[in-house]
């Protein structure tokens, strides 16, 4: 159904949409006019999807180059009266922070909404945060779907709530909600037309005398939230023992109190209105209840909030025992505070909780799944793509660092090359933190030179981490002459997301061309001397690395060469396999070079004919192997 | 040579981490984990076995002396001084378009372009780029031997190209080199022949052309050298007698050759060879008449070489001046006394050298002193 049924204008109908197709559909019926986004998993596909349907519904899709711009620039298609959308996951809701914090004290005019993605258990993230303290330190009221339709009914709400109270409002989906796929029934498309007006006399402006008035925002969100009928209870009348849920762990805990078969005994309030909290729906429960578990995932928010309500109220609430993350009881097979939920965990939990027996059927025929599995499956270790350019890359940084000799420090920095880290990455990189960090850091080490610090030092990062973050940290290390080598590892593309444009492709999240950003002349701006090489051209690249590495001072290298899986895509392949007369298998020196330390996943052992070879299904033709084998016996069948 | 089993980790400590290691670059490409640039040679990447041929064959793991001489010449040496030969020549190239862009005599390209013209090797490697970036090149023809003319004094990695040229398919390769790079070539050598298993690209190799040398200079002396040369373009480097002569479009500068002895590479200090003993033919300058070479015929192989090269009047030749051919074996002689420390106490620990020939070196000295 898709981005067909996203658009669909059958009001009543259902249709299946993921998560983030449904919050894309609950902008547009709220007839949203503005979306910016830096991308980020798991909310990725949003933007995207707005960006299709752009043109039907009036909508202008941007994506940013970070997310404060995009919040900004949301912010003010919202000044102008209209509603917006920002879309990102926490960690660029941290980079968002600063402006989300003024502007709940200058407020907003047209609906604005924040969608954050959250990613318990970081599937696709380098840590796991929780939005929704980010959300409270901003003073904005915060919603959680626990369901694929209720992100849509949240989303479509929360422009409405934005607009009563002034206040951007924001919408915690974690990665269960954003990818999964559920029934969505359509609501009513807008007719309104949507115009921007921004006259003079509005302004828009933050002072510390406002708090109070923002607060008093906050206070009506929380009486709003006392009726919201996405809060509900679902259980006996005076309960003594309640669960309190919130997301999709609300579906795991109802999912739980049937199998353990204690729905005559236990209730389950769901919240969806986690920030500001509804106290008195919420003391209703309290003050039955003598134990009280939480359900939610990441952080203890929700536990918190309503542990501080029970204090506030202790004399009305009486004695209560409270499970959950901080007691340890309600935790993941990684902790409480680290991984995920799910219906197996949570009923898990319950059952000690409530002394009720259950026993985990773990997954069917899971032996007989794994001997299958064994003898046919190749081993597959977190690696780069086949053909990646990172991975040439780093080969001959790597060459190039040993050849030096002086122990360089190389930093890395978020992407597809975060995984520099591990063993298939030759464990290059010795830090990893936020978009952009890696050159705040060398541009720091840069300047330990009197404290004895002779290594030299690099740090790496993405074309698209190098539009979002980098210019500030640069034009640090070039004012404060920092002697750093900032390596841009440039593929044309924000691969690690989905392949979304940045400032350097050119073209618009709706596919226009616009004019590329050019990365040298940012540099070059900056007064810091940049070199460009591509590389595939392994040993001309360790050449470059090793030269650039004797200067001094601030500079940069672009190794550029499209990402692999954006260049063949829909092209014909090079052809590339192993000679098995030349390839001396195991007599060569190299001990198995290719596909033990290279570390392509092309590349693998033919252990029948002890000899190397190429799994041309996986290998995507760059032929960067073939420049590295000593034996020369890997041959490259050029067509591109 | 060496009998224990020793692989990369003991190259590291033993050659590489000593400075002992001359970058004559037949190690660098046998794997993919030893790699160079600028004059450095890594092991970039611990492959984890013990045993490796890149330790076997390295010239600096071991080298003995009388095994060598039997190997290329089926005899020990009688000449202490230039090592086995079969005549010392003034020598020089016919051919005046080799001339012009030789450091000398124009020798070593002419037979080398000669070799490559008449289907004798299938290729040579060589040293080209120019003297302040000089790089290993595979040469395919006259045209690319002649390319590759001219003394580049720093310590270029030819082998690798050799090393290159063998895993393209390269049958029979020739090589230009500097003593260091001929001794390594000959040890891959006698290796196979030891061990017809052992895969050593440098068994491949043809004609093997070696030159005089006394000492190659580091990294480092490119930056002098840039600075000499005051940013215009260097046509030629030369070290004669009297210093280091530098000639860019705007003339020649000579500078005093003390200036440049702090970028003497260390490793060429424990180097006892400075004739290329076990090239076919080995050819220097005539410190002289820089219009000549000295030319010194070794092996069958060169012996051959030079008897066609006269017939199709490639190069020409005169006789070697007495005198001058004492004060080149007096020069000789003393480098290797200086090495082998004056031949009281070992050498280094690299070099066999028989007693036998100890005593020889010493006579063939006093002889010379008379
Ligand atoms: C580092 C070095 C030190 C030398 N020291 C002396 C010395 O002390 N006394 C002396 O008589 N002669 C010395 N020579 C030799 C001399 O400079 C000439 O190379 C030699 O006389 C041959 O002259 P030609 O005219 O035949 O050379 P050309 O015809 O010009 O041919 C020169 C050949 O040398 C090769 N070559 C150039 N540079 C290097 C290098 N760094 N390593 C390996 N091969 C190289 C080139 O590939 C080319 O084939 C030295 C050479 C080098 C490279």
């Amino acid at each position: 159904m898709s981005i067909f049924g996203v658009g669909l204008d059958q009001p009543g109908r259902s249709v299946l949409l993921t998560g983030n197709e449904a919050v894309a559909r609950g902008a547009i019926e709220a007839g949203v006019a503005f979306a910016a986004c830096y991308p980020g998993s798991p909310t990725a596909e949003v933007l995207p999807t707005l960006a299709q349907l752009g043109e039907k519904f009036n909508i202008y899709t941007e994506f940013s180059t970070n997310e404060k711009v995009a919040i900004e620039a949301a912010a003010a298609a919202s000044f102008a009266g209209l509603r917006s959308l920002t879309i990102c996951k926490v960690d660029g809701f941290n980079v968002a922070l600063d402006f989300a914090t003024a502007i709940s004290l200058s407020g907003n005019k047209g609906g604005m909404v924040i969608m954050v993605g959250d990613d318990p258990n970081a599937h696709s993230s380098i840590k796991e945060e929780d939005c929704r303290f980010l959300a409270r330190t901003a003073s904005l009221p915060l919603l959680e779907p626990a369901t694929v339709m209720e992100a849509k009914e949240i989303t479509k709400f929360a422009f409405e709530l934005s607009e009563k109270i002034m206040l951007p409002v924001v919408v915690r989906c974690t990665t269960r909600i954003c990818h999964a796929s559920g029934d969505v029934k359509l609501g009513e498309l807008p007719t309104a037309e949507k115009k921007a007006s921004l006259t003079r006399d509005q302004k828009f402006v933050t002072t510390p005398l406002f708090s109070q008035f923002m607060k008093s925002k906050i206070k009506n969100a929380a009486d709003m939230a006392e009726c919201s009928p996405f809060n509900y209870y679902t259980g006996p009348e005076n309960a003594e023992k309640i669960v309190i849920a919130c997301g999709p762990s609300y579906n795991y805990a109802l999912e739980a109190v049937e199998i353990l078969g204690l729905k005559d005994s236990v209730g389950v309030l769901k919240i969806s209105t986690t920030w500001p909290l509804p106290e008195n729906l919420i003391l209703r429960y309290l003050k039955s209840a003598r134990e009280v578990v939480f359900v939610e995932e990441i952080d203890s928010f929700l536990e918190d909030g309503v542990m501080t309500l029970a204090a506030k109220y202790w004399d009305e609430v009486g004695k209560v025992k409270f499970y959950g993350k901080n007691s340890g009881h309600v935790a993941s097979p990684k902790g409480p505070f680290a991984g995920e939920l799910d219906p197996d965990v949570v009923t898990g939990c319950l059952g000690k909780i409530f002394n009720a027996h259950y026993e985990s059927p773990g997954l069917p025929n899971i032996k007989e799944a794994r001997d299958l599995l064994n003898n046919n499956l190749p081993g597959r270790e977190l690696a780069l793509c086949a053909g990646c350019p990172h991975r040439a890359s780093y080969w001959a940084i790597k060459t190039a660092v040993e050849l030096d000799g002086r122990n360089a420090i190389v930093l890395g920095d978020i992407g597809c090359y975060s995984l520099g880290l591990v063993r298939t990455g030759y464990s290059l990189l010795q830090s990893v933190h936020c978009m952009g960090a890696g050159i705040g850091i060398a541009s720091g080490l840069g300047k330990l030179d009197r404290f004895q610090f002779k290594q030299p030092v690099i740090a790496v990062l993405g074309d698209s981490t190098f539009y979002h973050a980098a210019p500030q940290a640069l034009i640090n290390a070039r004012y404060n002459q920092s002697s750093m080598l900032c390596i841009i590892l440039d593929n044309e593309t924000t691969a690690m997301t989905g392949h979304q444009p940045h400032p350097g492709r050119g073209i618009s999240a709706t596919g226009q061309p616009l004019g590329k950003v050019e990365i040298e002349a940012i540099l070059a701006g900056m007064g810091i001397p940049v070199t460009v090489h591509d590389p595939y051209d392994v040993e001309g690249t360790t050449e470059v690395v090793y030269k650039i590495l004797q200067e001094t001072g601030p500079r940069a290298l672009v190794l550029r060469r499209a990402c692999a899986l954006m260049a063949v895509k829909g092209r014909k392949k090079n052809r590339v396999y192993v000679d098995q007369d030349k390839c001396i298998g195991d007599d060569c020196g190299c001990a198995r070079f290719c596909s033990r330390v290279f570390a392509c996943p092309a590349n693998i052992w033919d252990a029948q004919r002890g000899r190397a070879s190429i799994d041309e299904a996986v290998c995507n033709g760059c032929g960067v192997c073939a420049s590295l084998c000593p034996q020369q016996a890997i041959v490259v069948e050029r067509t591109v | 040579m060496n009998q224990a089993v020793k692989g990369p980790g003991d190259l590291i400590r033993e050659v590489l981490e000593q400075n002992q290691c001359t970058v004559c670059g037949l190690c660098v490409g046998m794997c993919p984990y030893i790699k160079t640039v600028s004059q450095k040679v890594a092991i970039i990447h611990s492959c984890g076995l013990k045993e490796g041929n890149c330790y076997k064959a390295c010239p600096r793991t071991g080298i003995n002396l009388p095994e060598l001489d039997d190997m290329v010449f089926g005899q020990e040496r009688k000449d202490q001084a230039l090592g086995f030969n079969r005549g010392i020549y003034f020598a020089r190239a016919t051919d005046t378009a080799i001339t012009q862009a030789a450091q000398y005599g124009g020798v070593t390209t002419a037979l080398m372009a000669f070799a490559v013209d008449q289907g004798m090797v299938s290729g040579a490697a060589l040293s080209g780029g120019t003297s302040l970036s000089p790089r290993p090149v595979i040469a395919r023809t006259a045209r690319e031997v002649i390319s590759c003319a001219g003394s580049k004094y720093t310590a270029v990695p030819t082998l690798t190209a050799l090393n290159k040229a063998v895993g393209e398919g390269l049958q029979c390769v020739g090589v230009v080199g500097r003593p260091c790079q001929i001794a390594a070539v000959r040890k891959g050598q006698a290796l196979s022949r030891t061990d017809p298993s052992a895969r050593i690209p440098a068994s491949r190799a043809g004609l093997v052309i070696g030159l005089f040398c006394f000492w190659s200079l580091g990294f480092d002396f490119y930056r002098y050298l840039e600075e000499k040369a005051g940013g215009d373009e260097i046509v030629k480097v030369d070290i004669p007698v009297e210093g280091l002569a530098v000639t860019t479009a705007k003339g020649t500068g000579v500078w005093p050759v003390d200036e440049i002895r702090p970028y003497i590479r260390e490793v060429c200090n424990t180097c006892a060879d400075c004739t290329s003993e076990w090239a076919d033919v080995s050819v220097g300058s005539t410190e002289y008449d820089p219009a000549w070479n000295t030319l010194v015929v070794r092996s069958d192989a060169g012996q051959s070489l030079v008897n066609r090269a006269l017939e199709k009047a490639v190069i020409e030749i005169k006789p070697y001046p007495e005198e001058r051919l004492k004060i080149l074996r007096k020069a000789a002689l003393n480098k290797k006394m200086r090495v082998l420390q004056n031949l009281d106490r070992p050498g280094p620990e690299y070099l066999t050298v028989p007693a036998e020939y100890l005593s020889e070196i010493k006579q063939q000295w006093e002889e010379l002193q008379s």
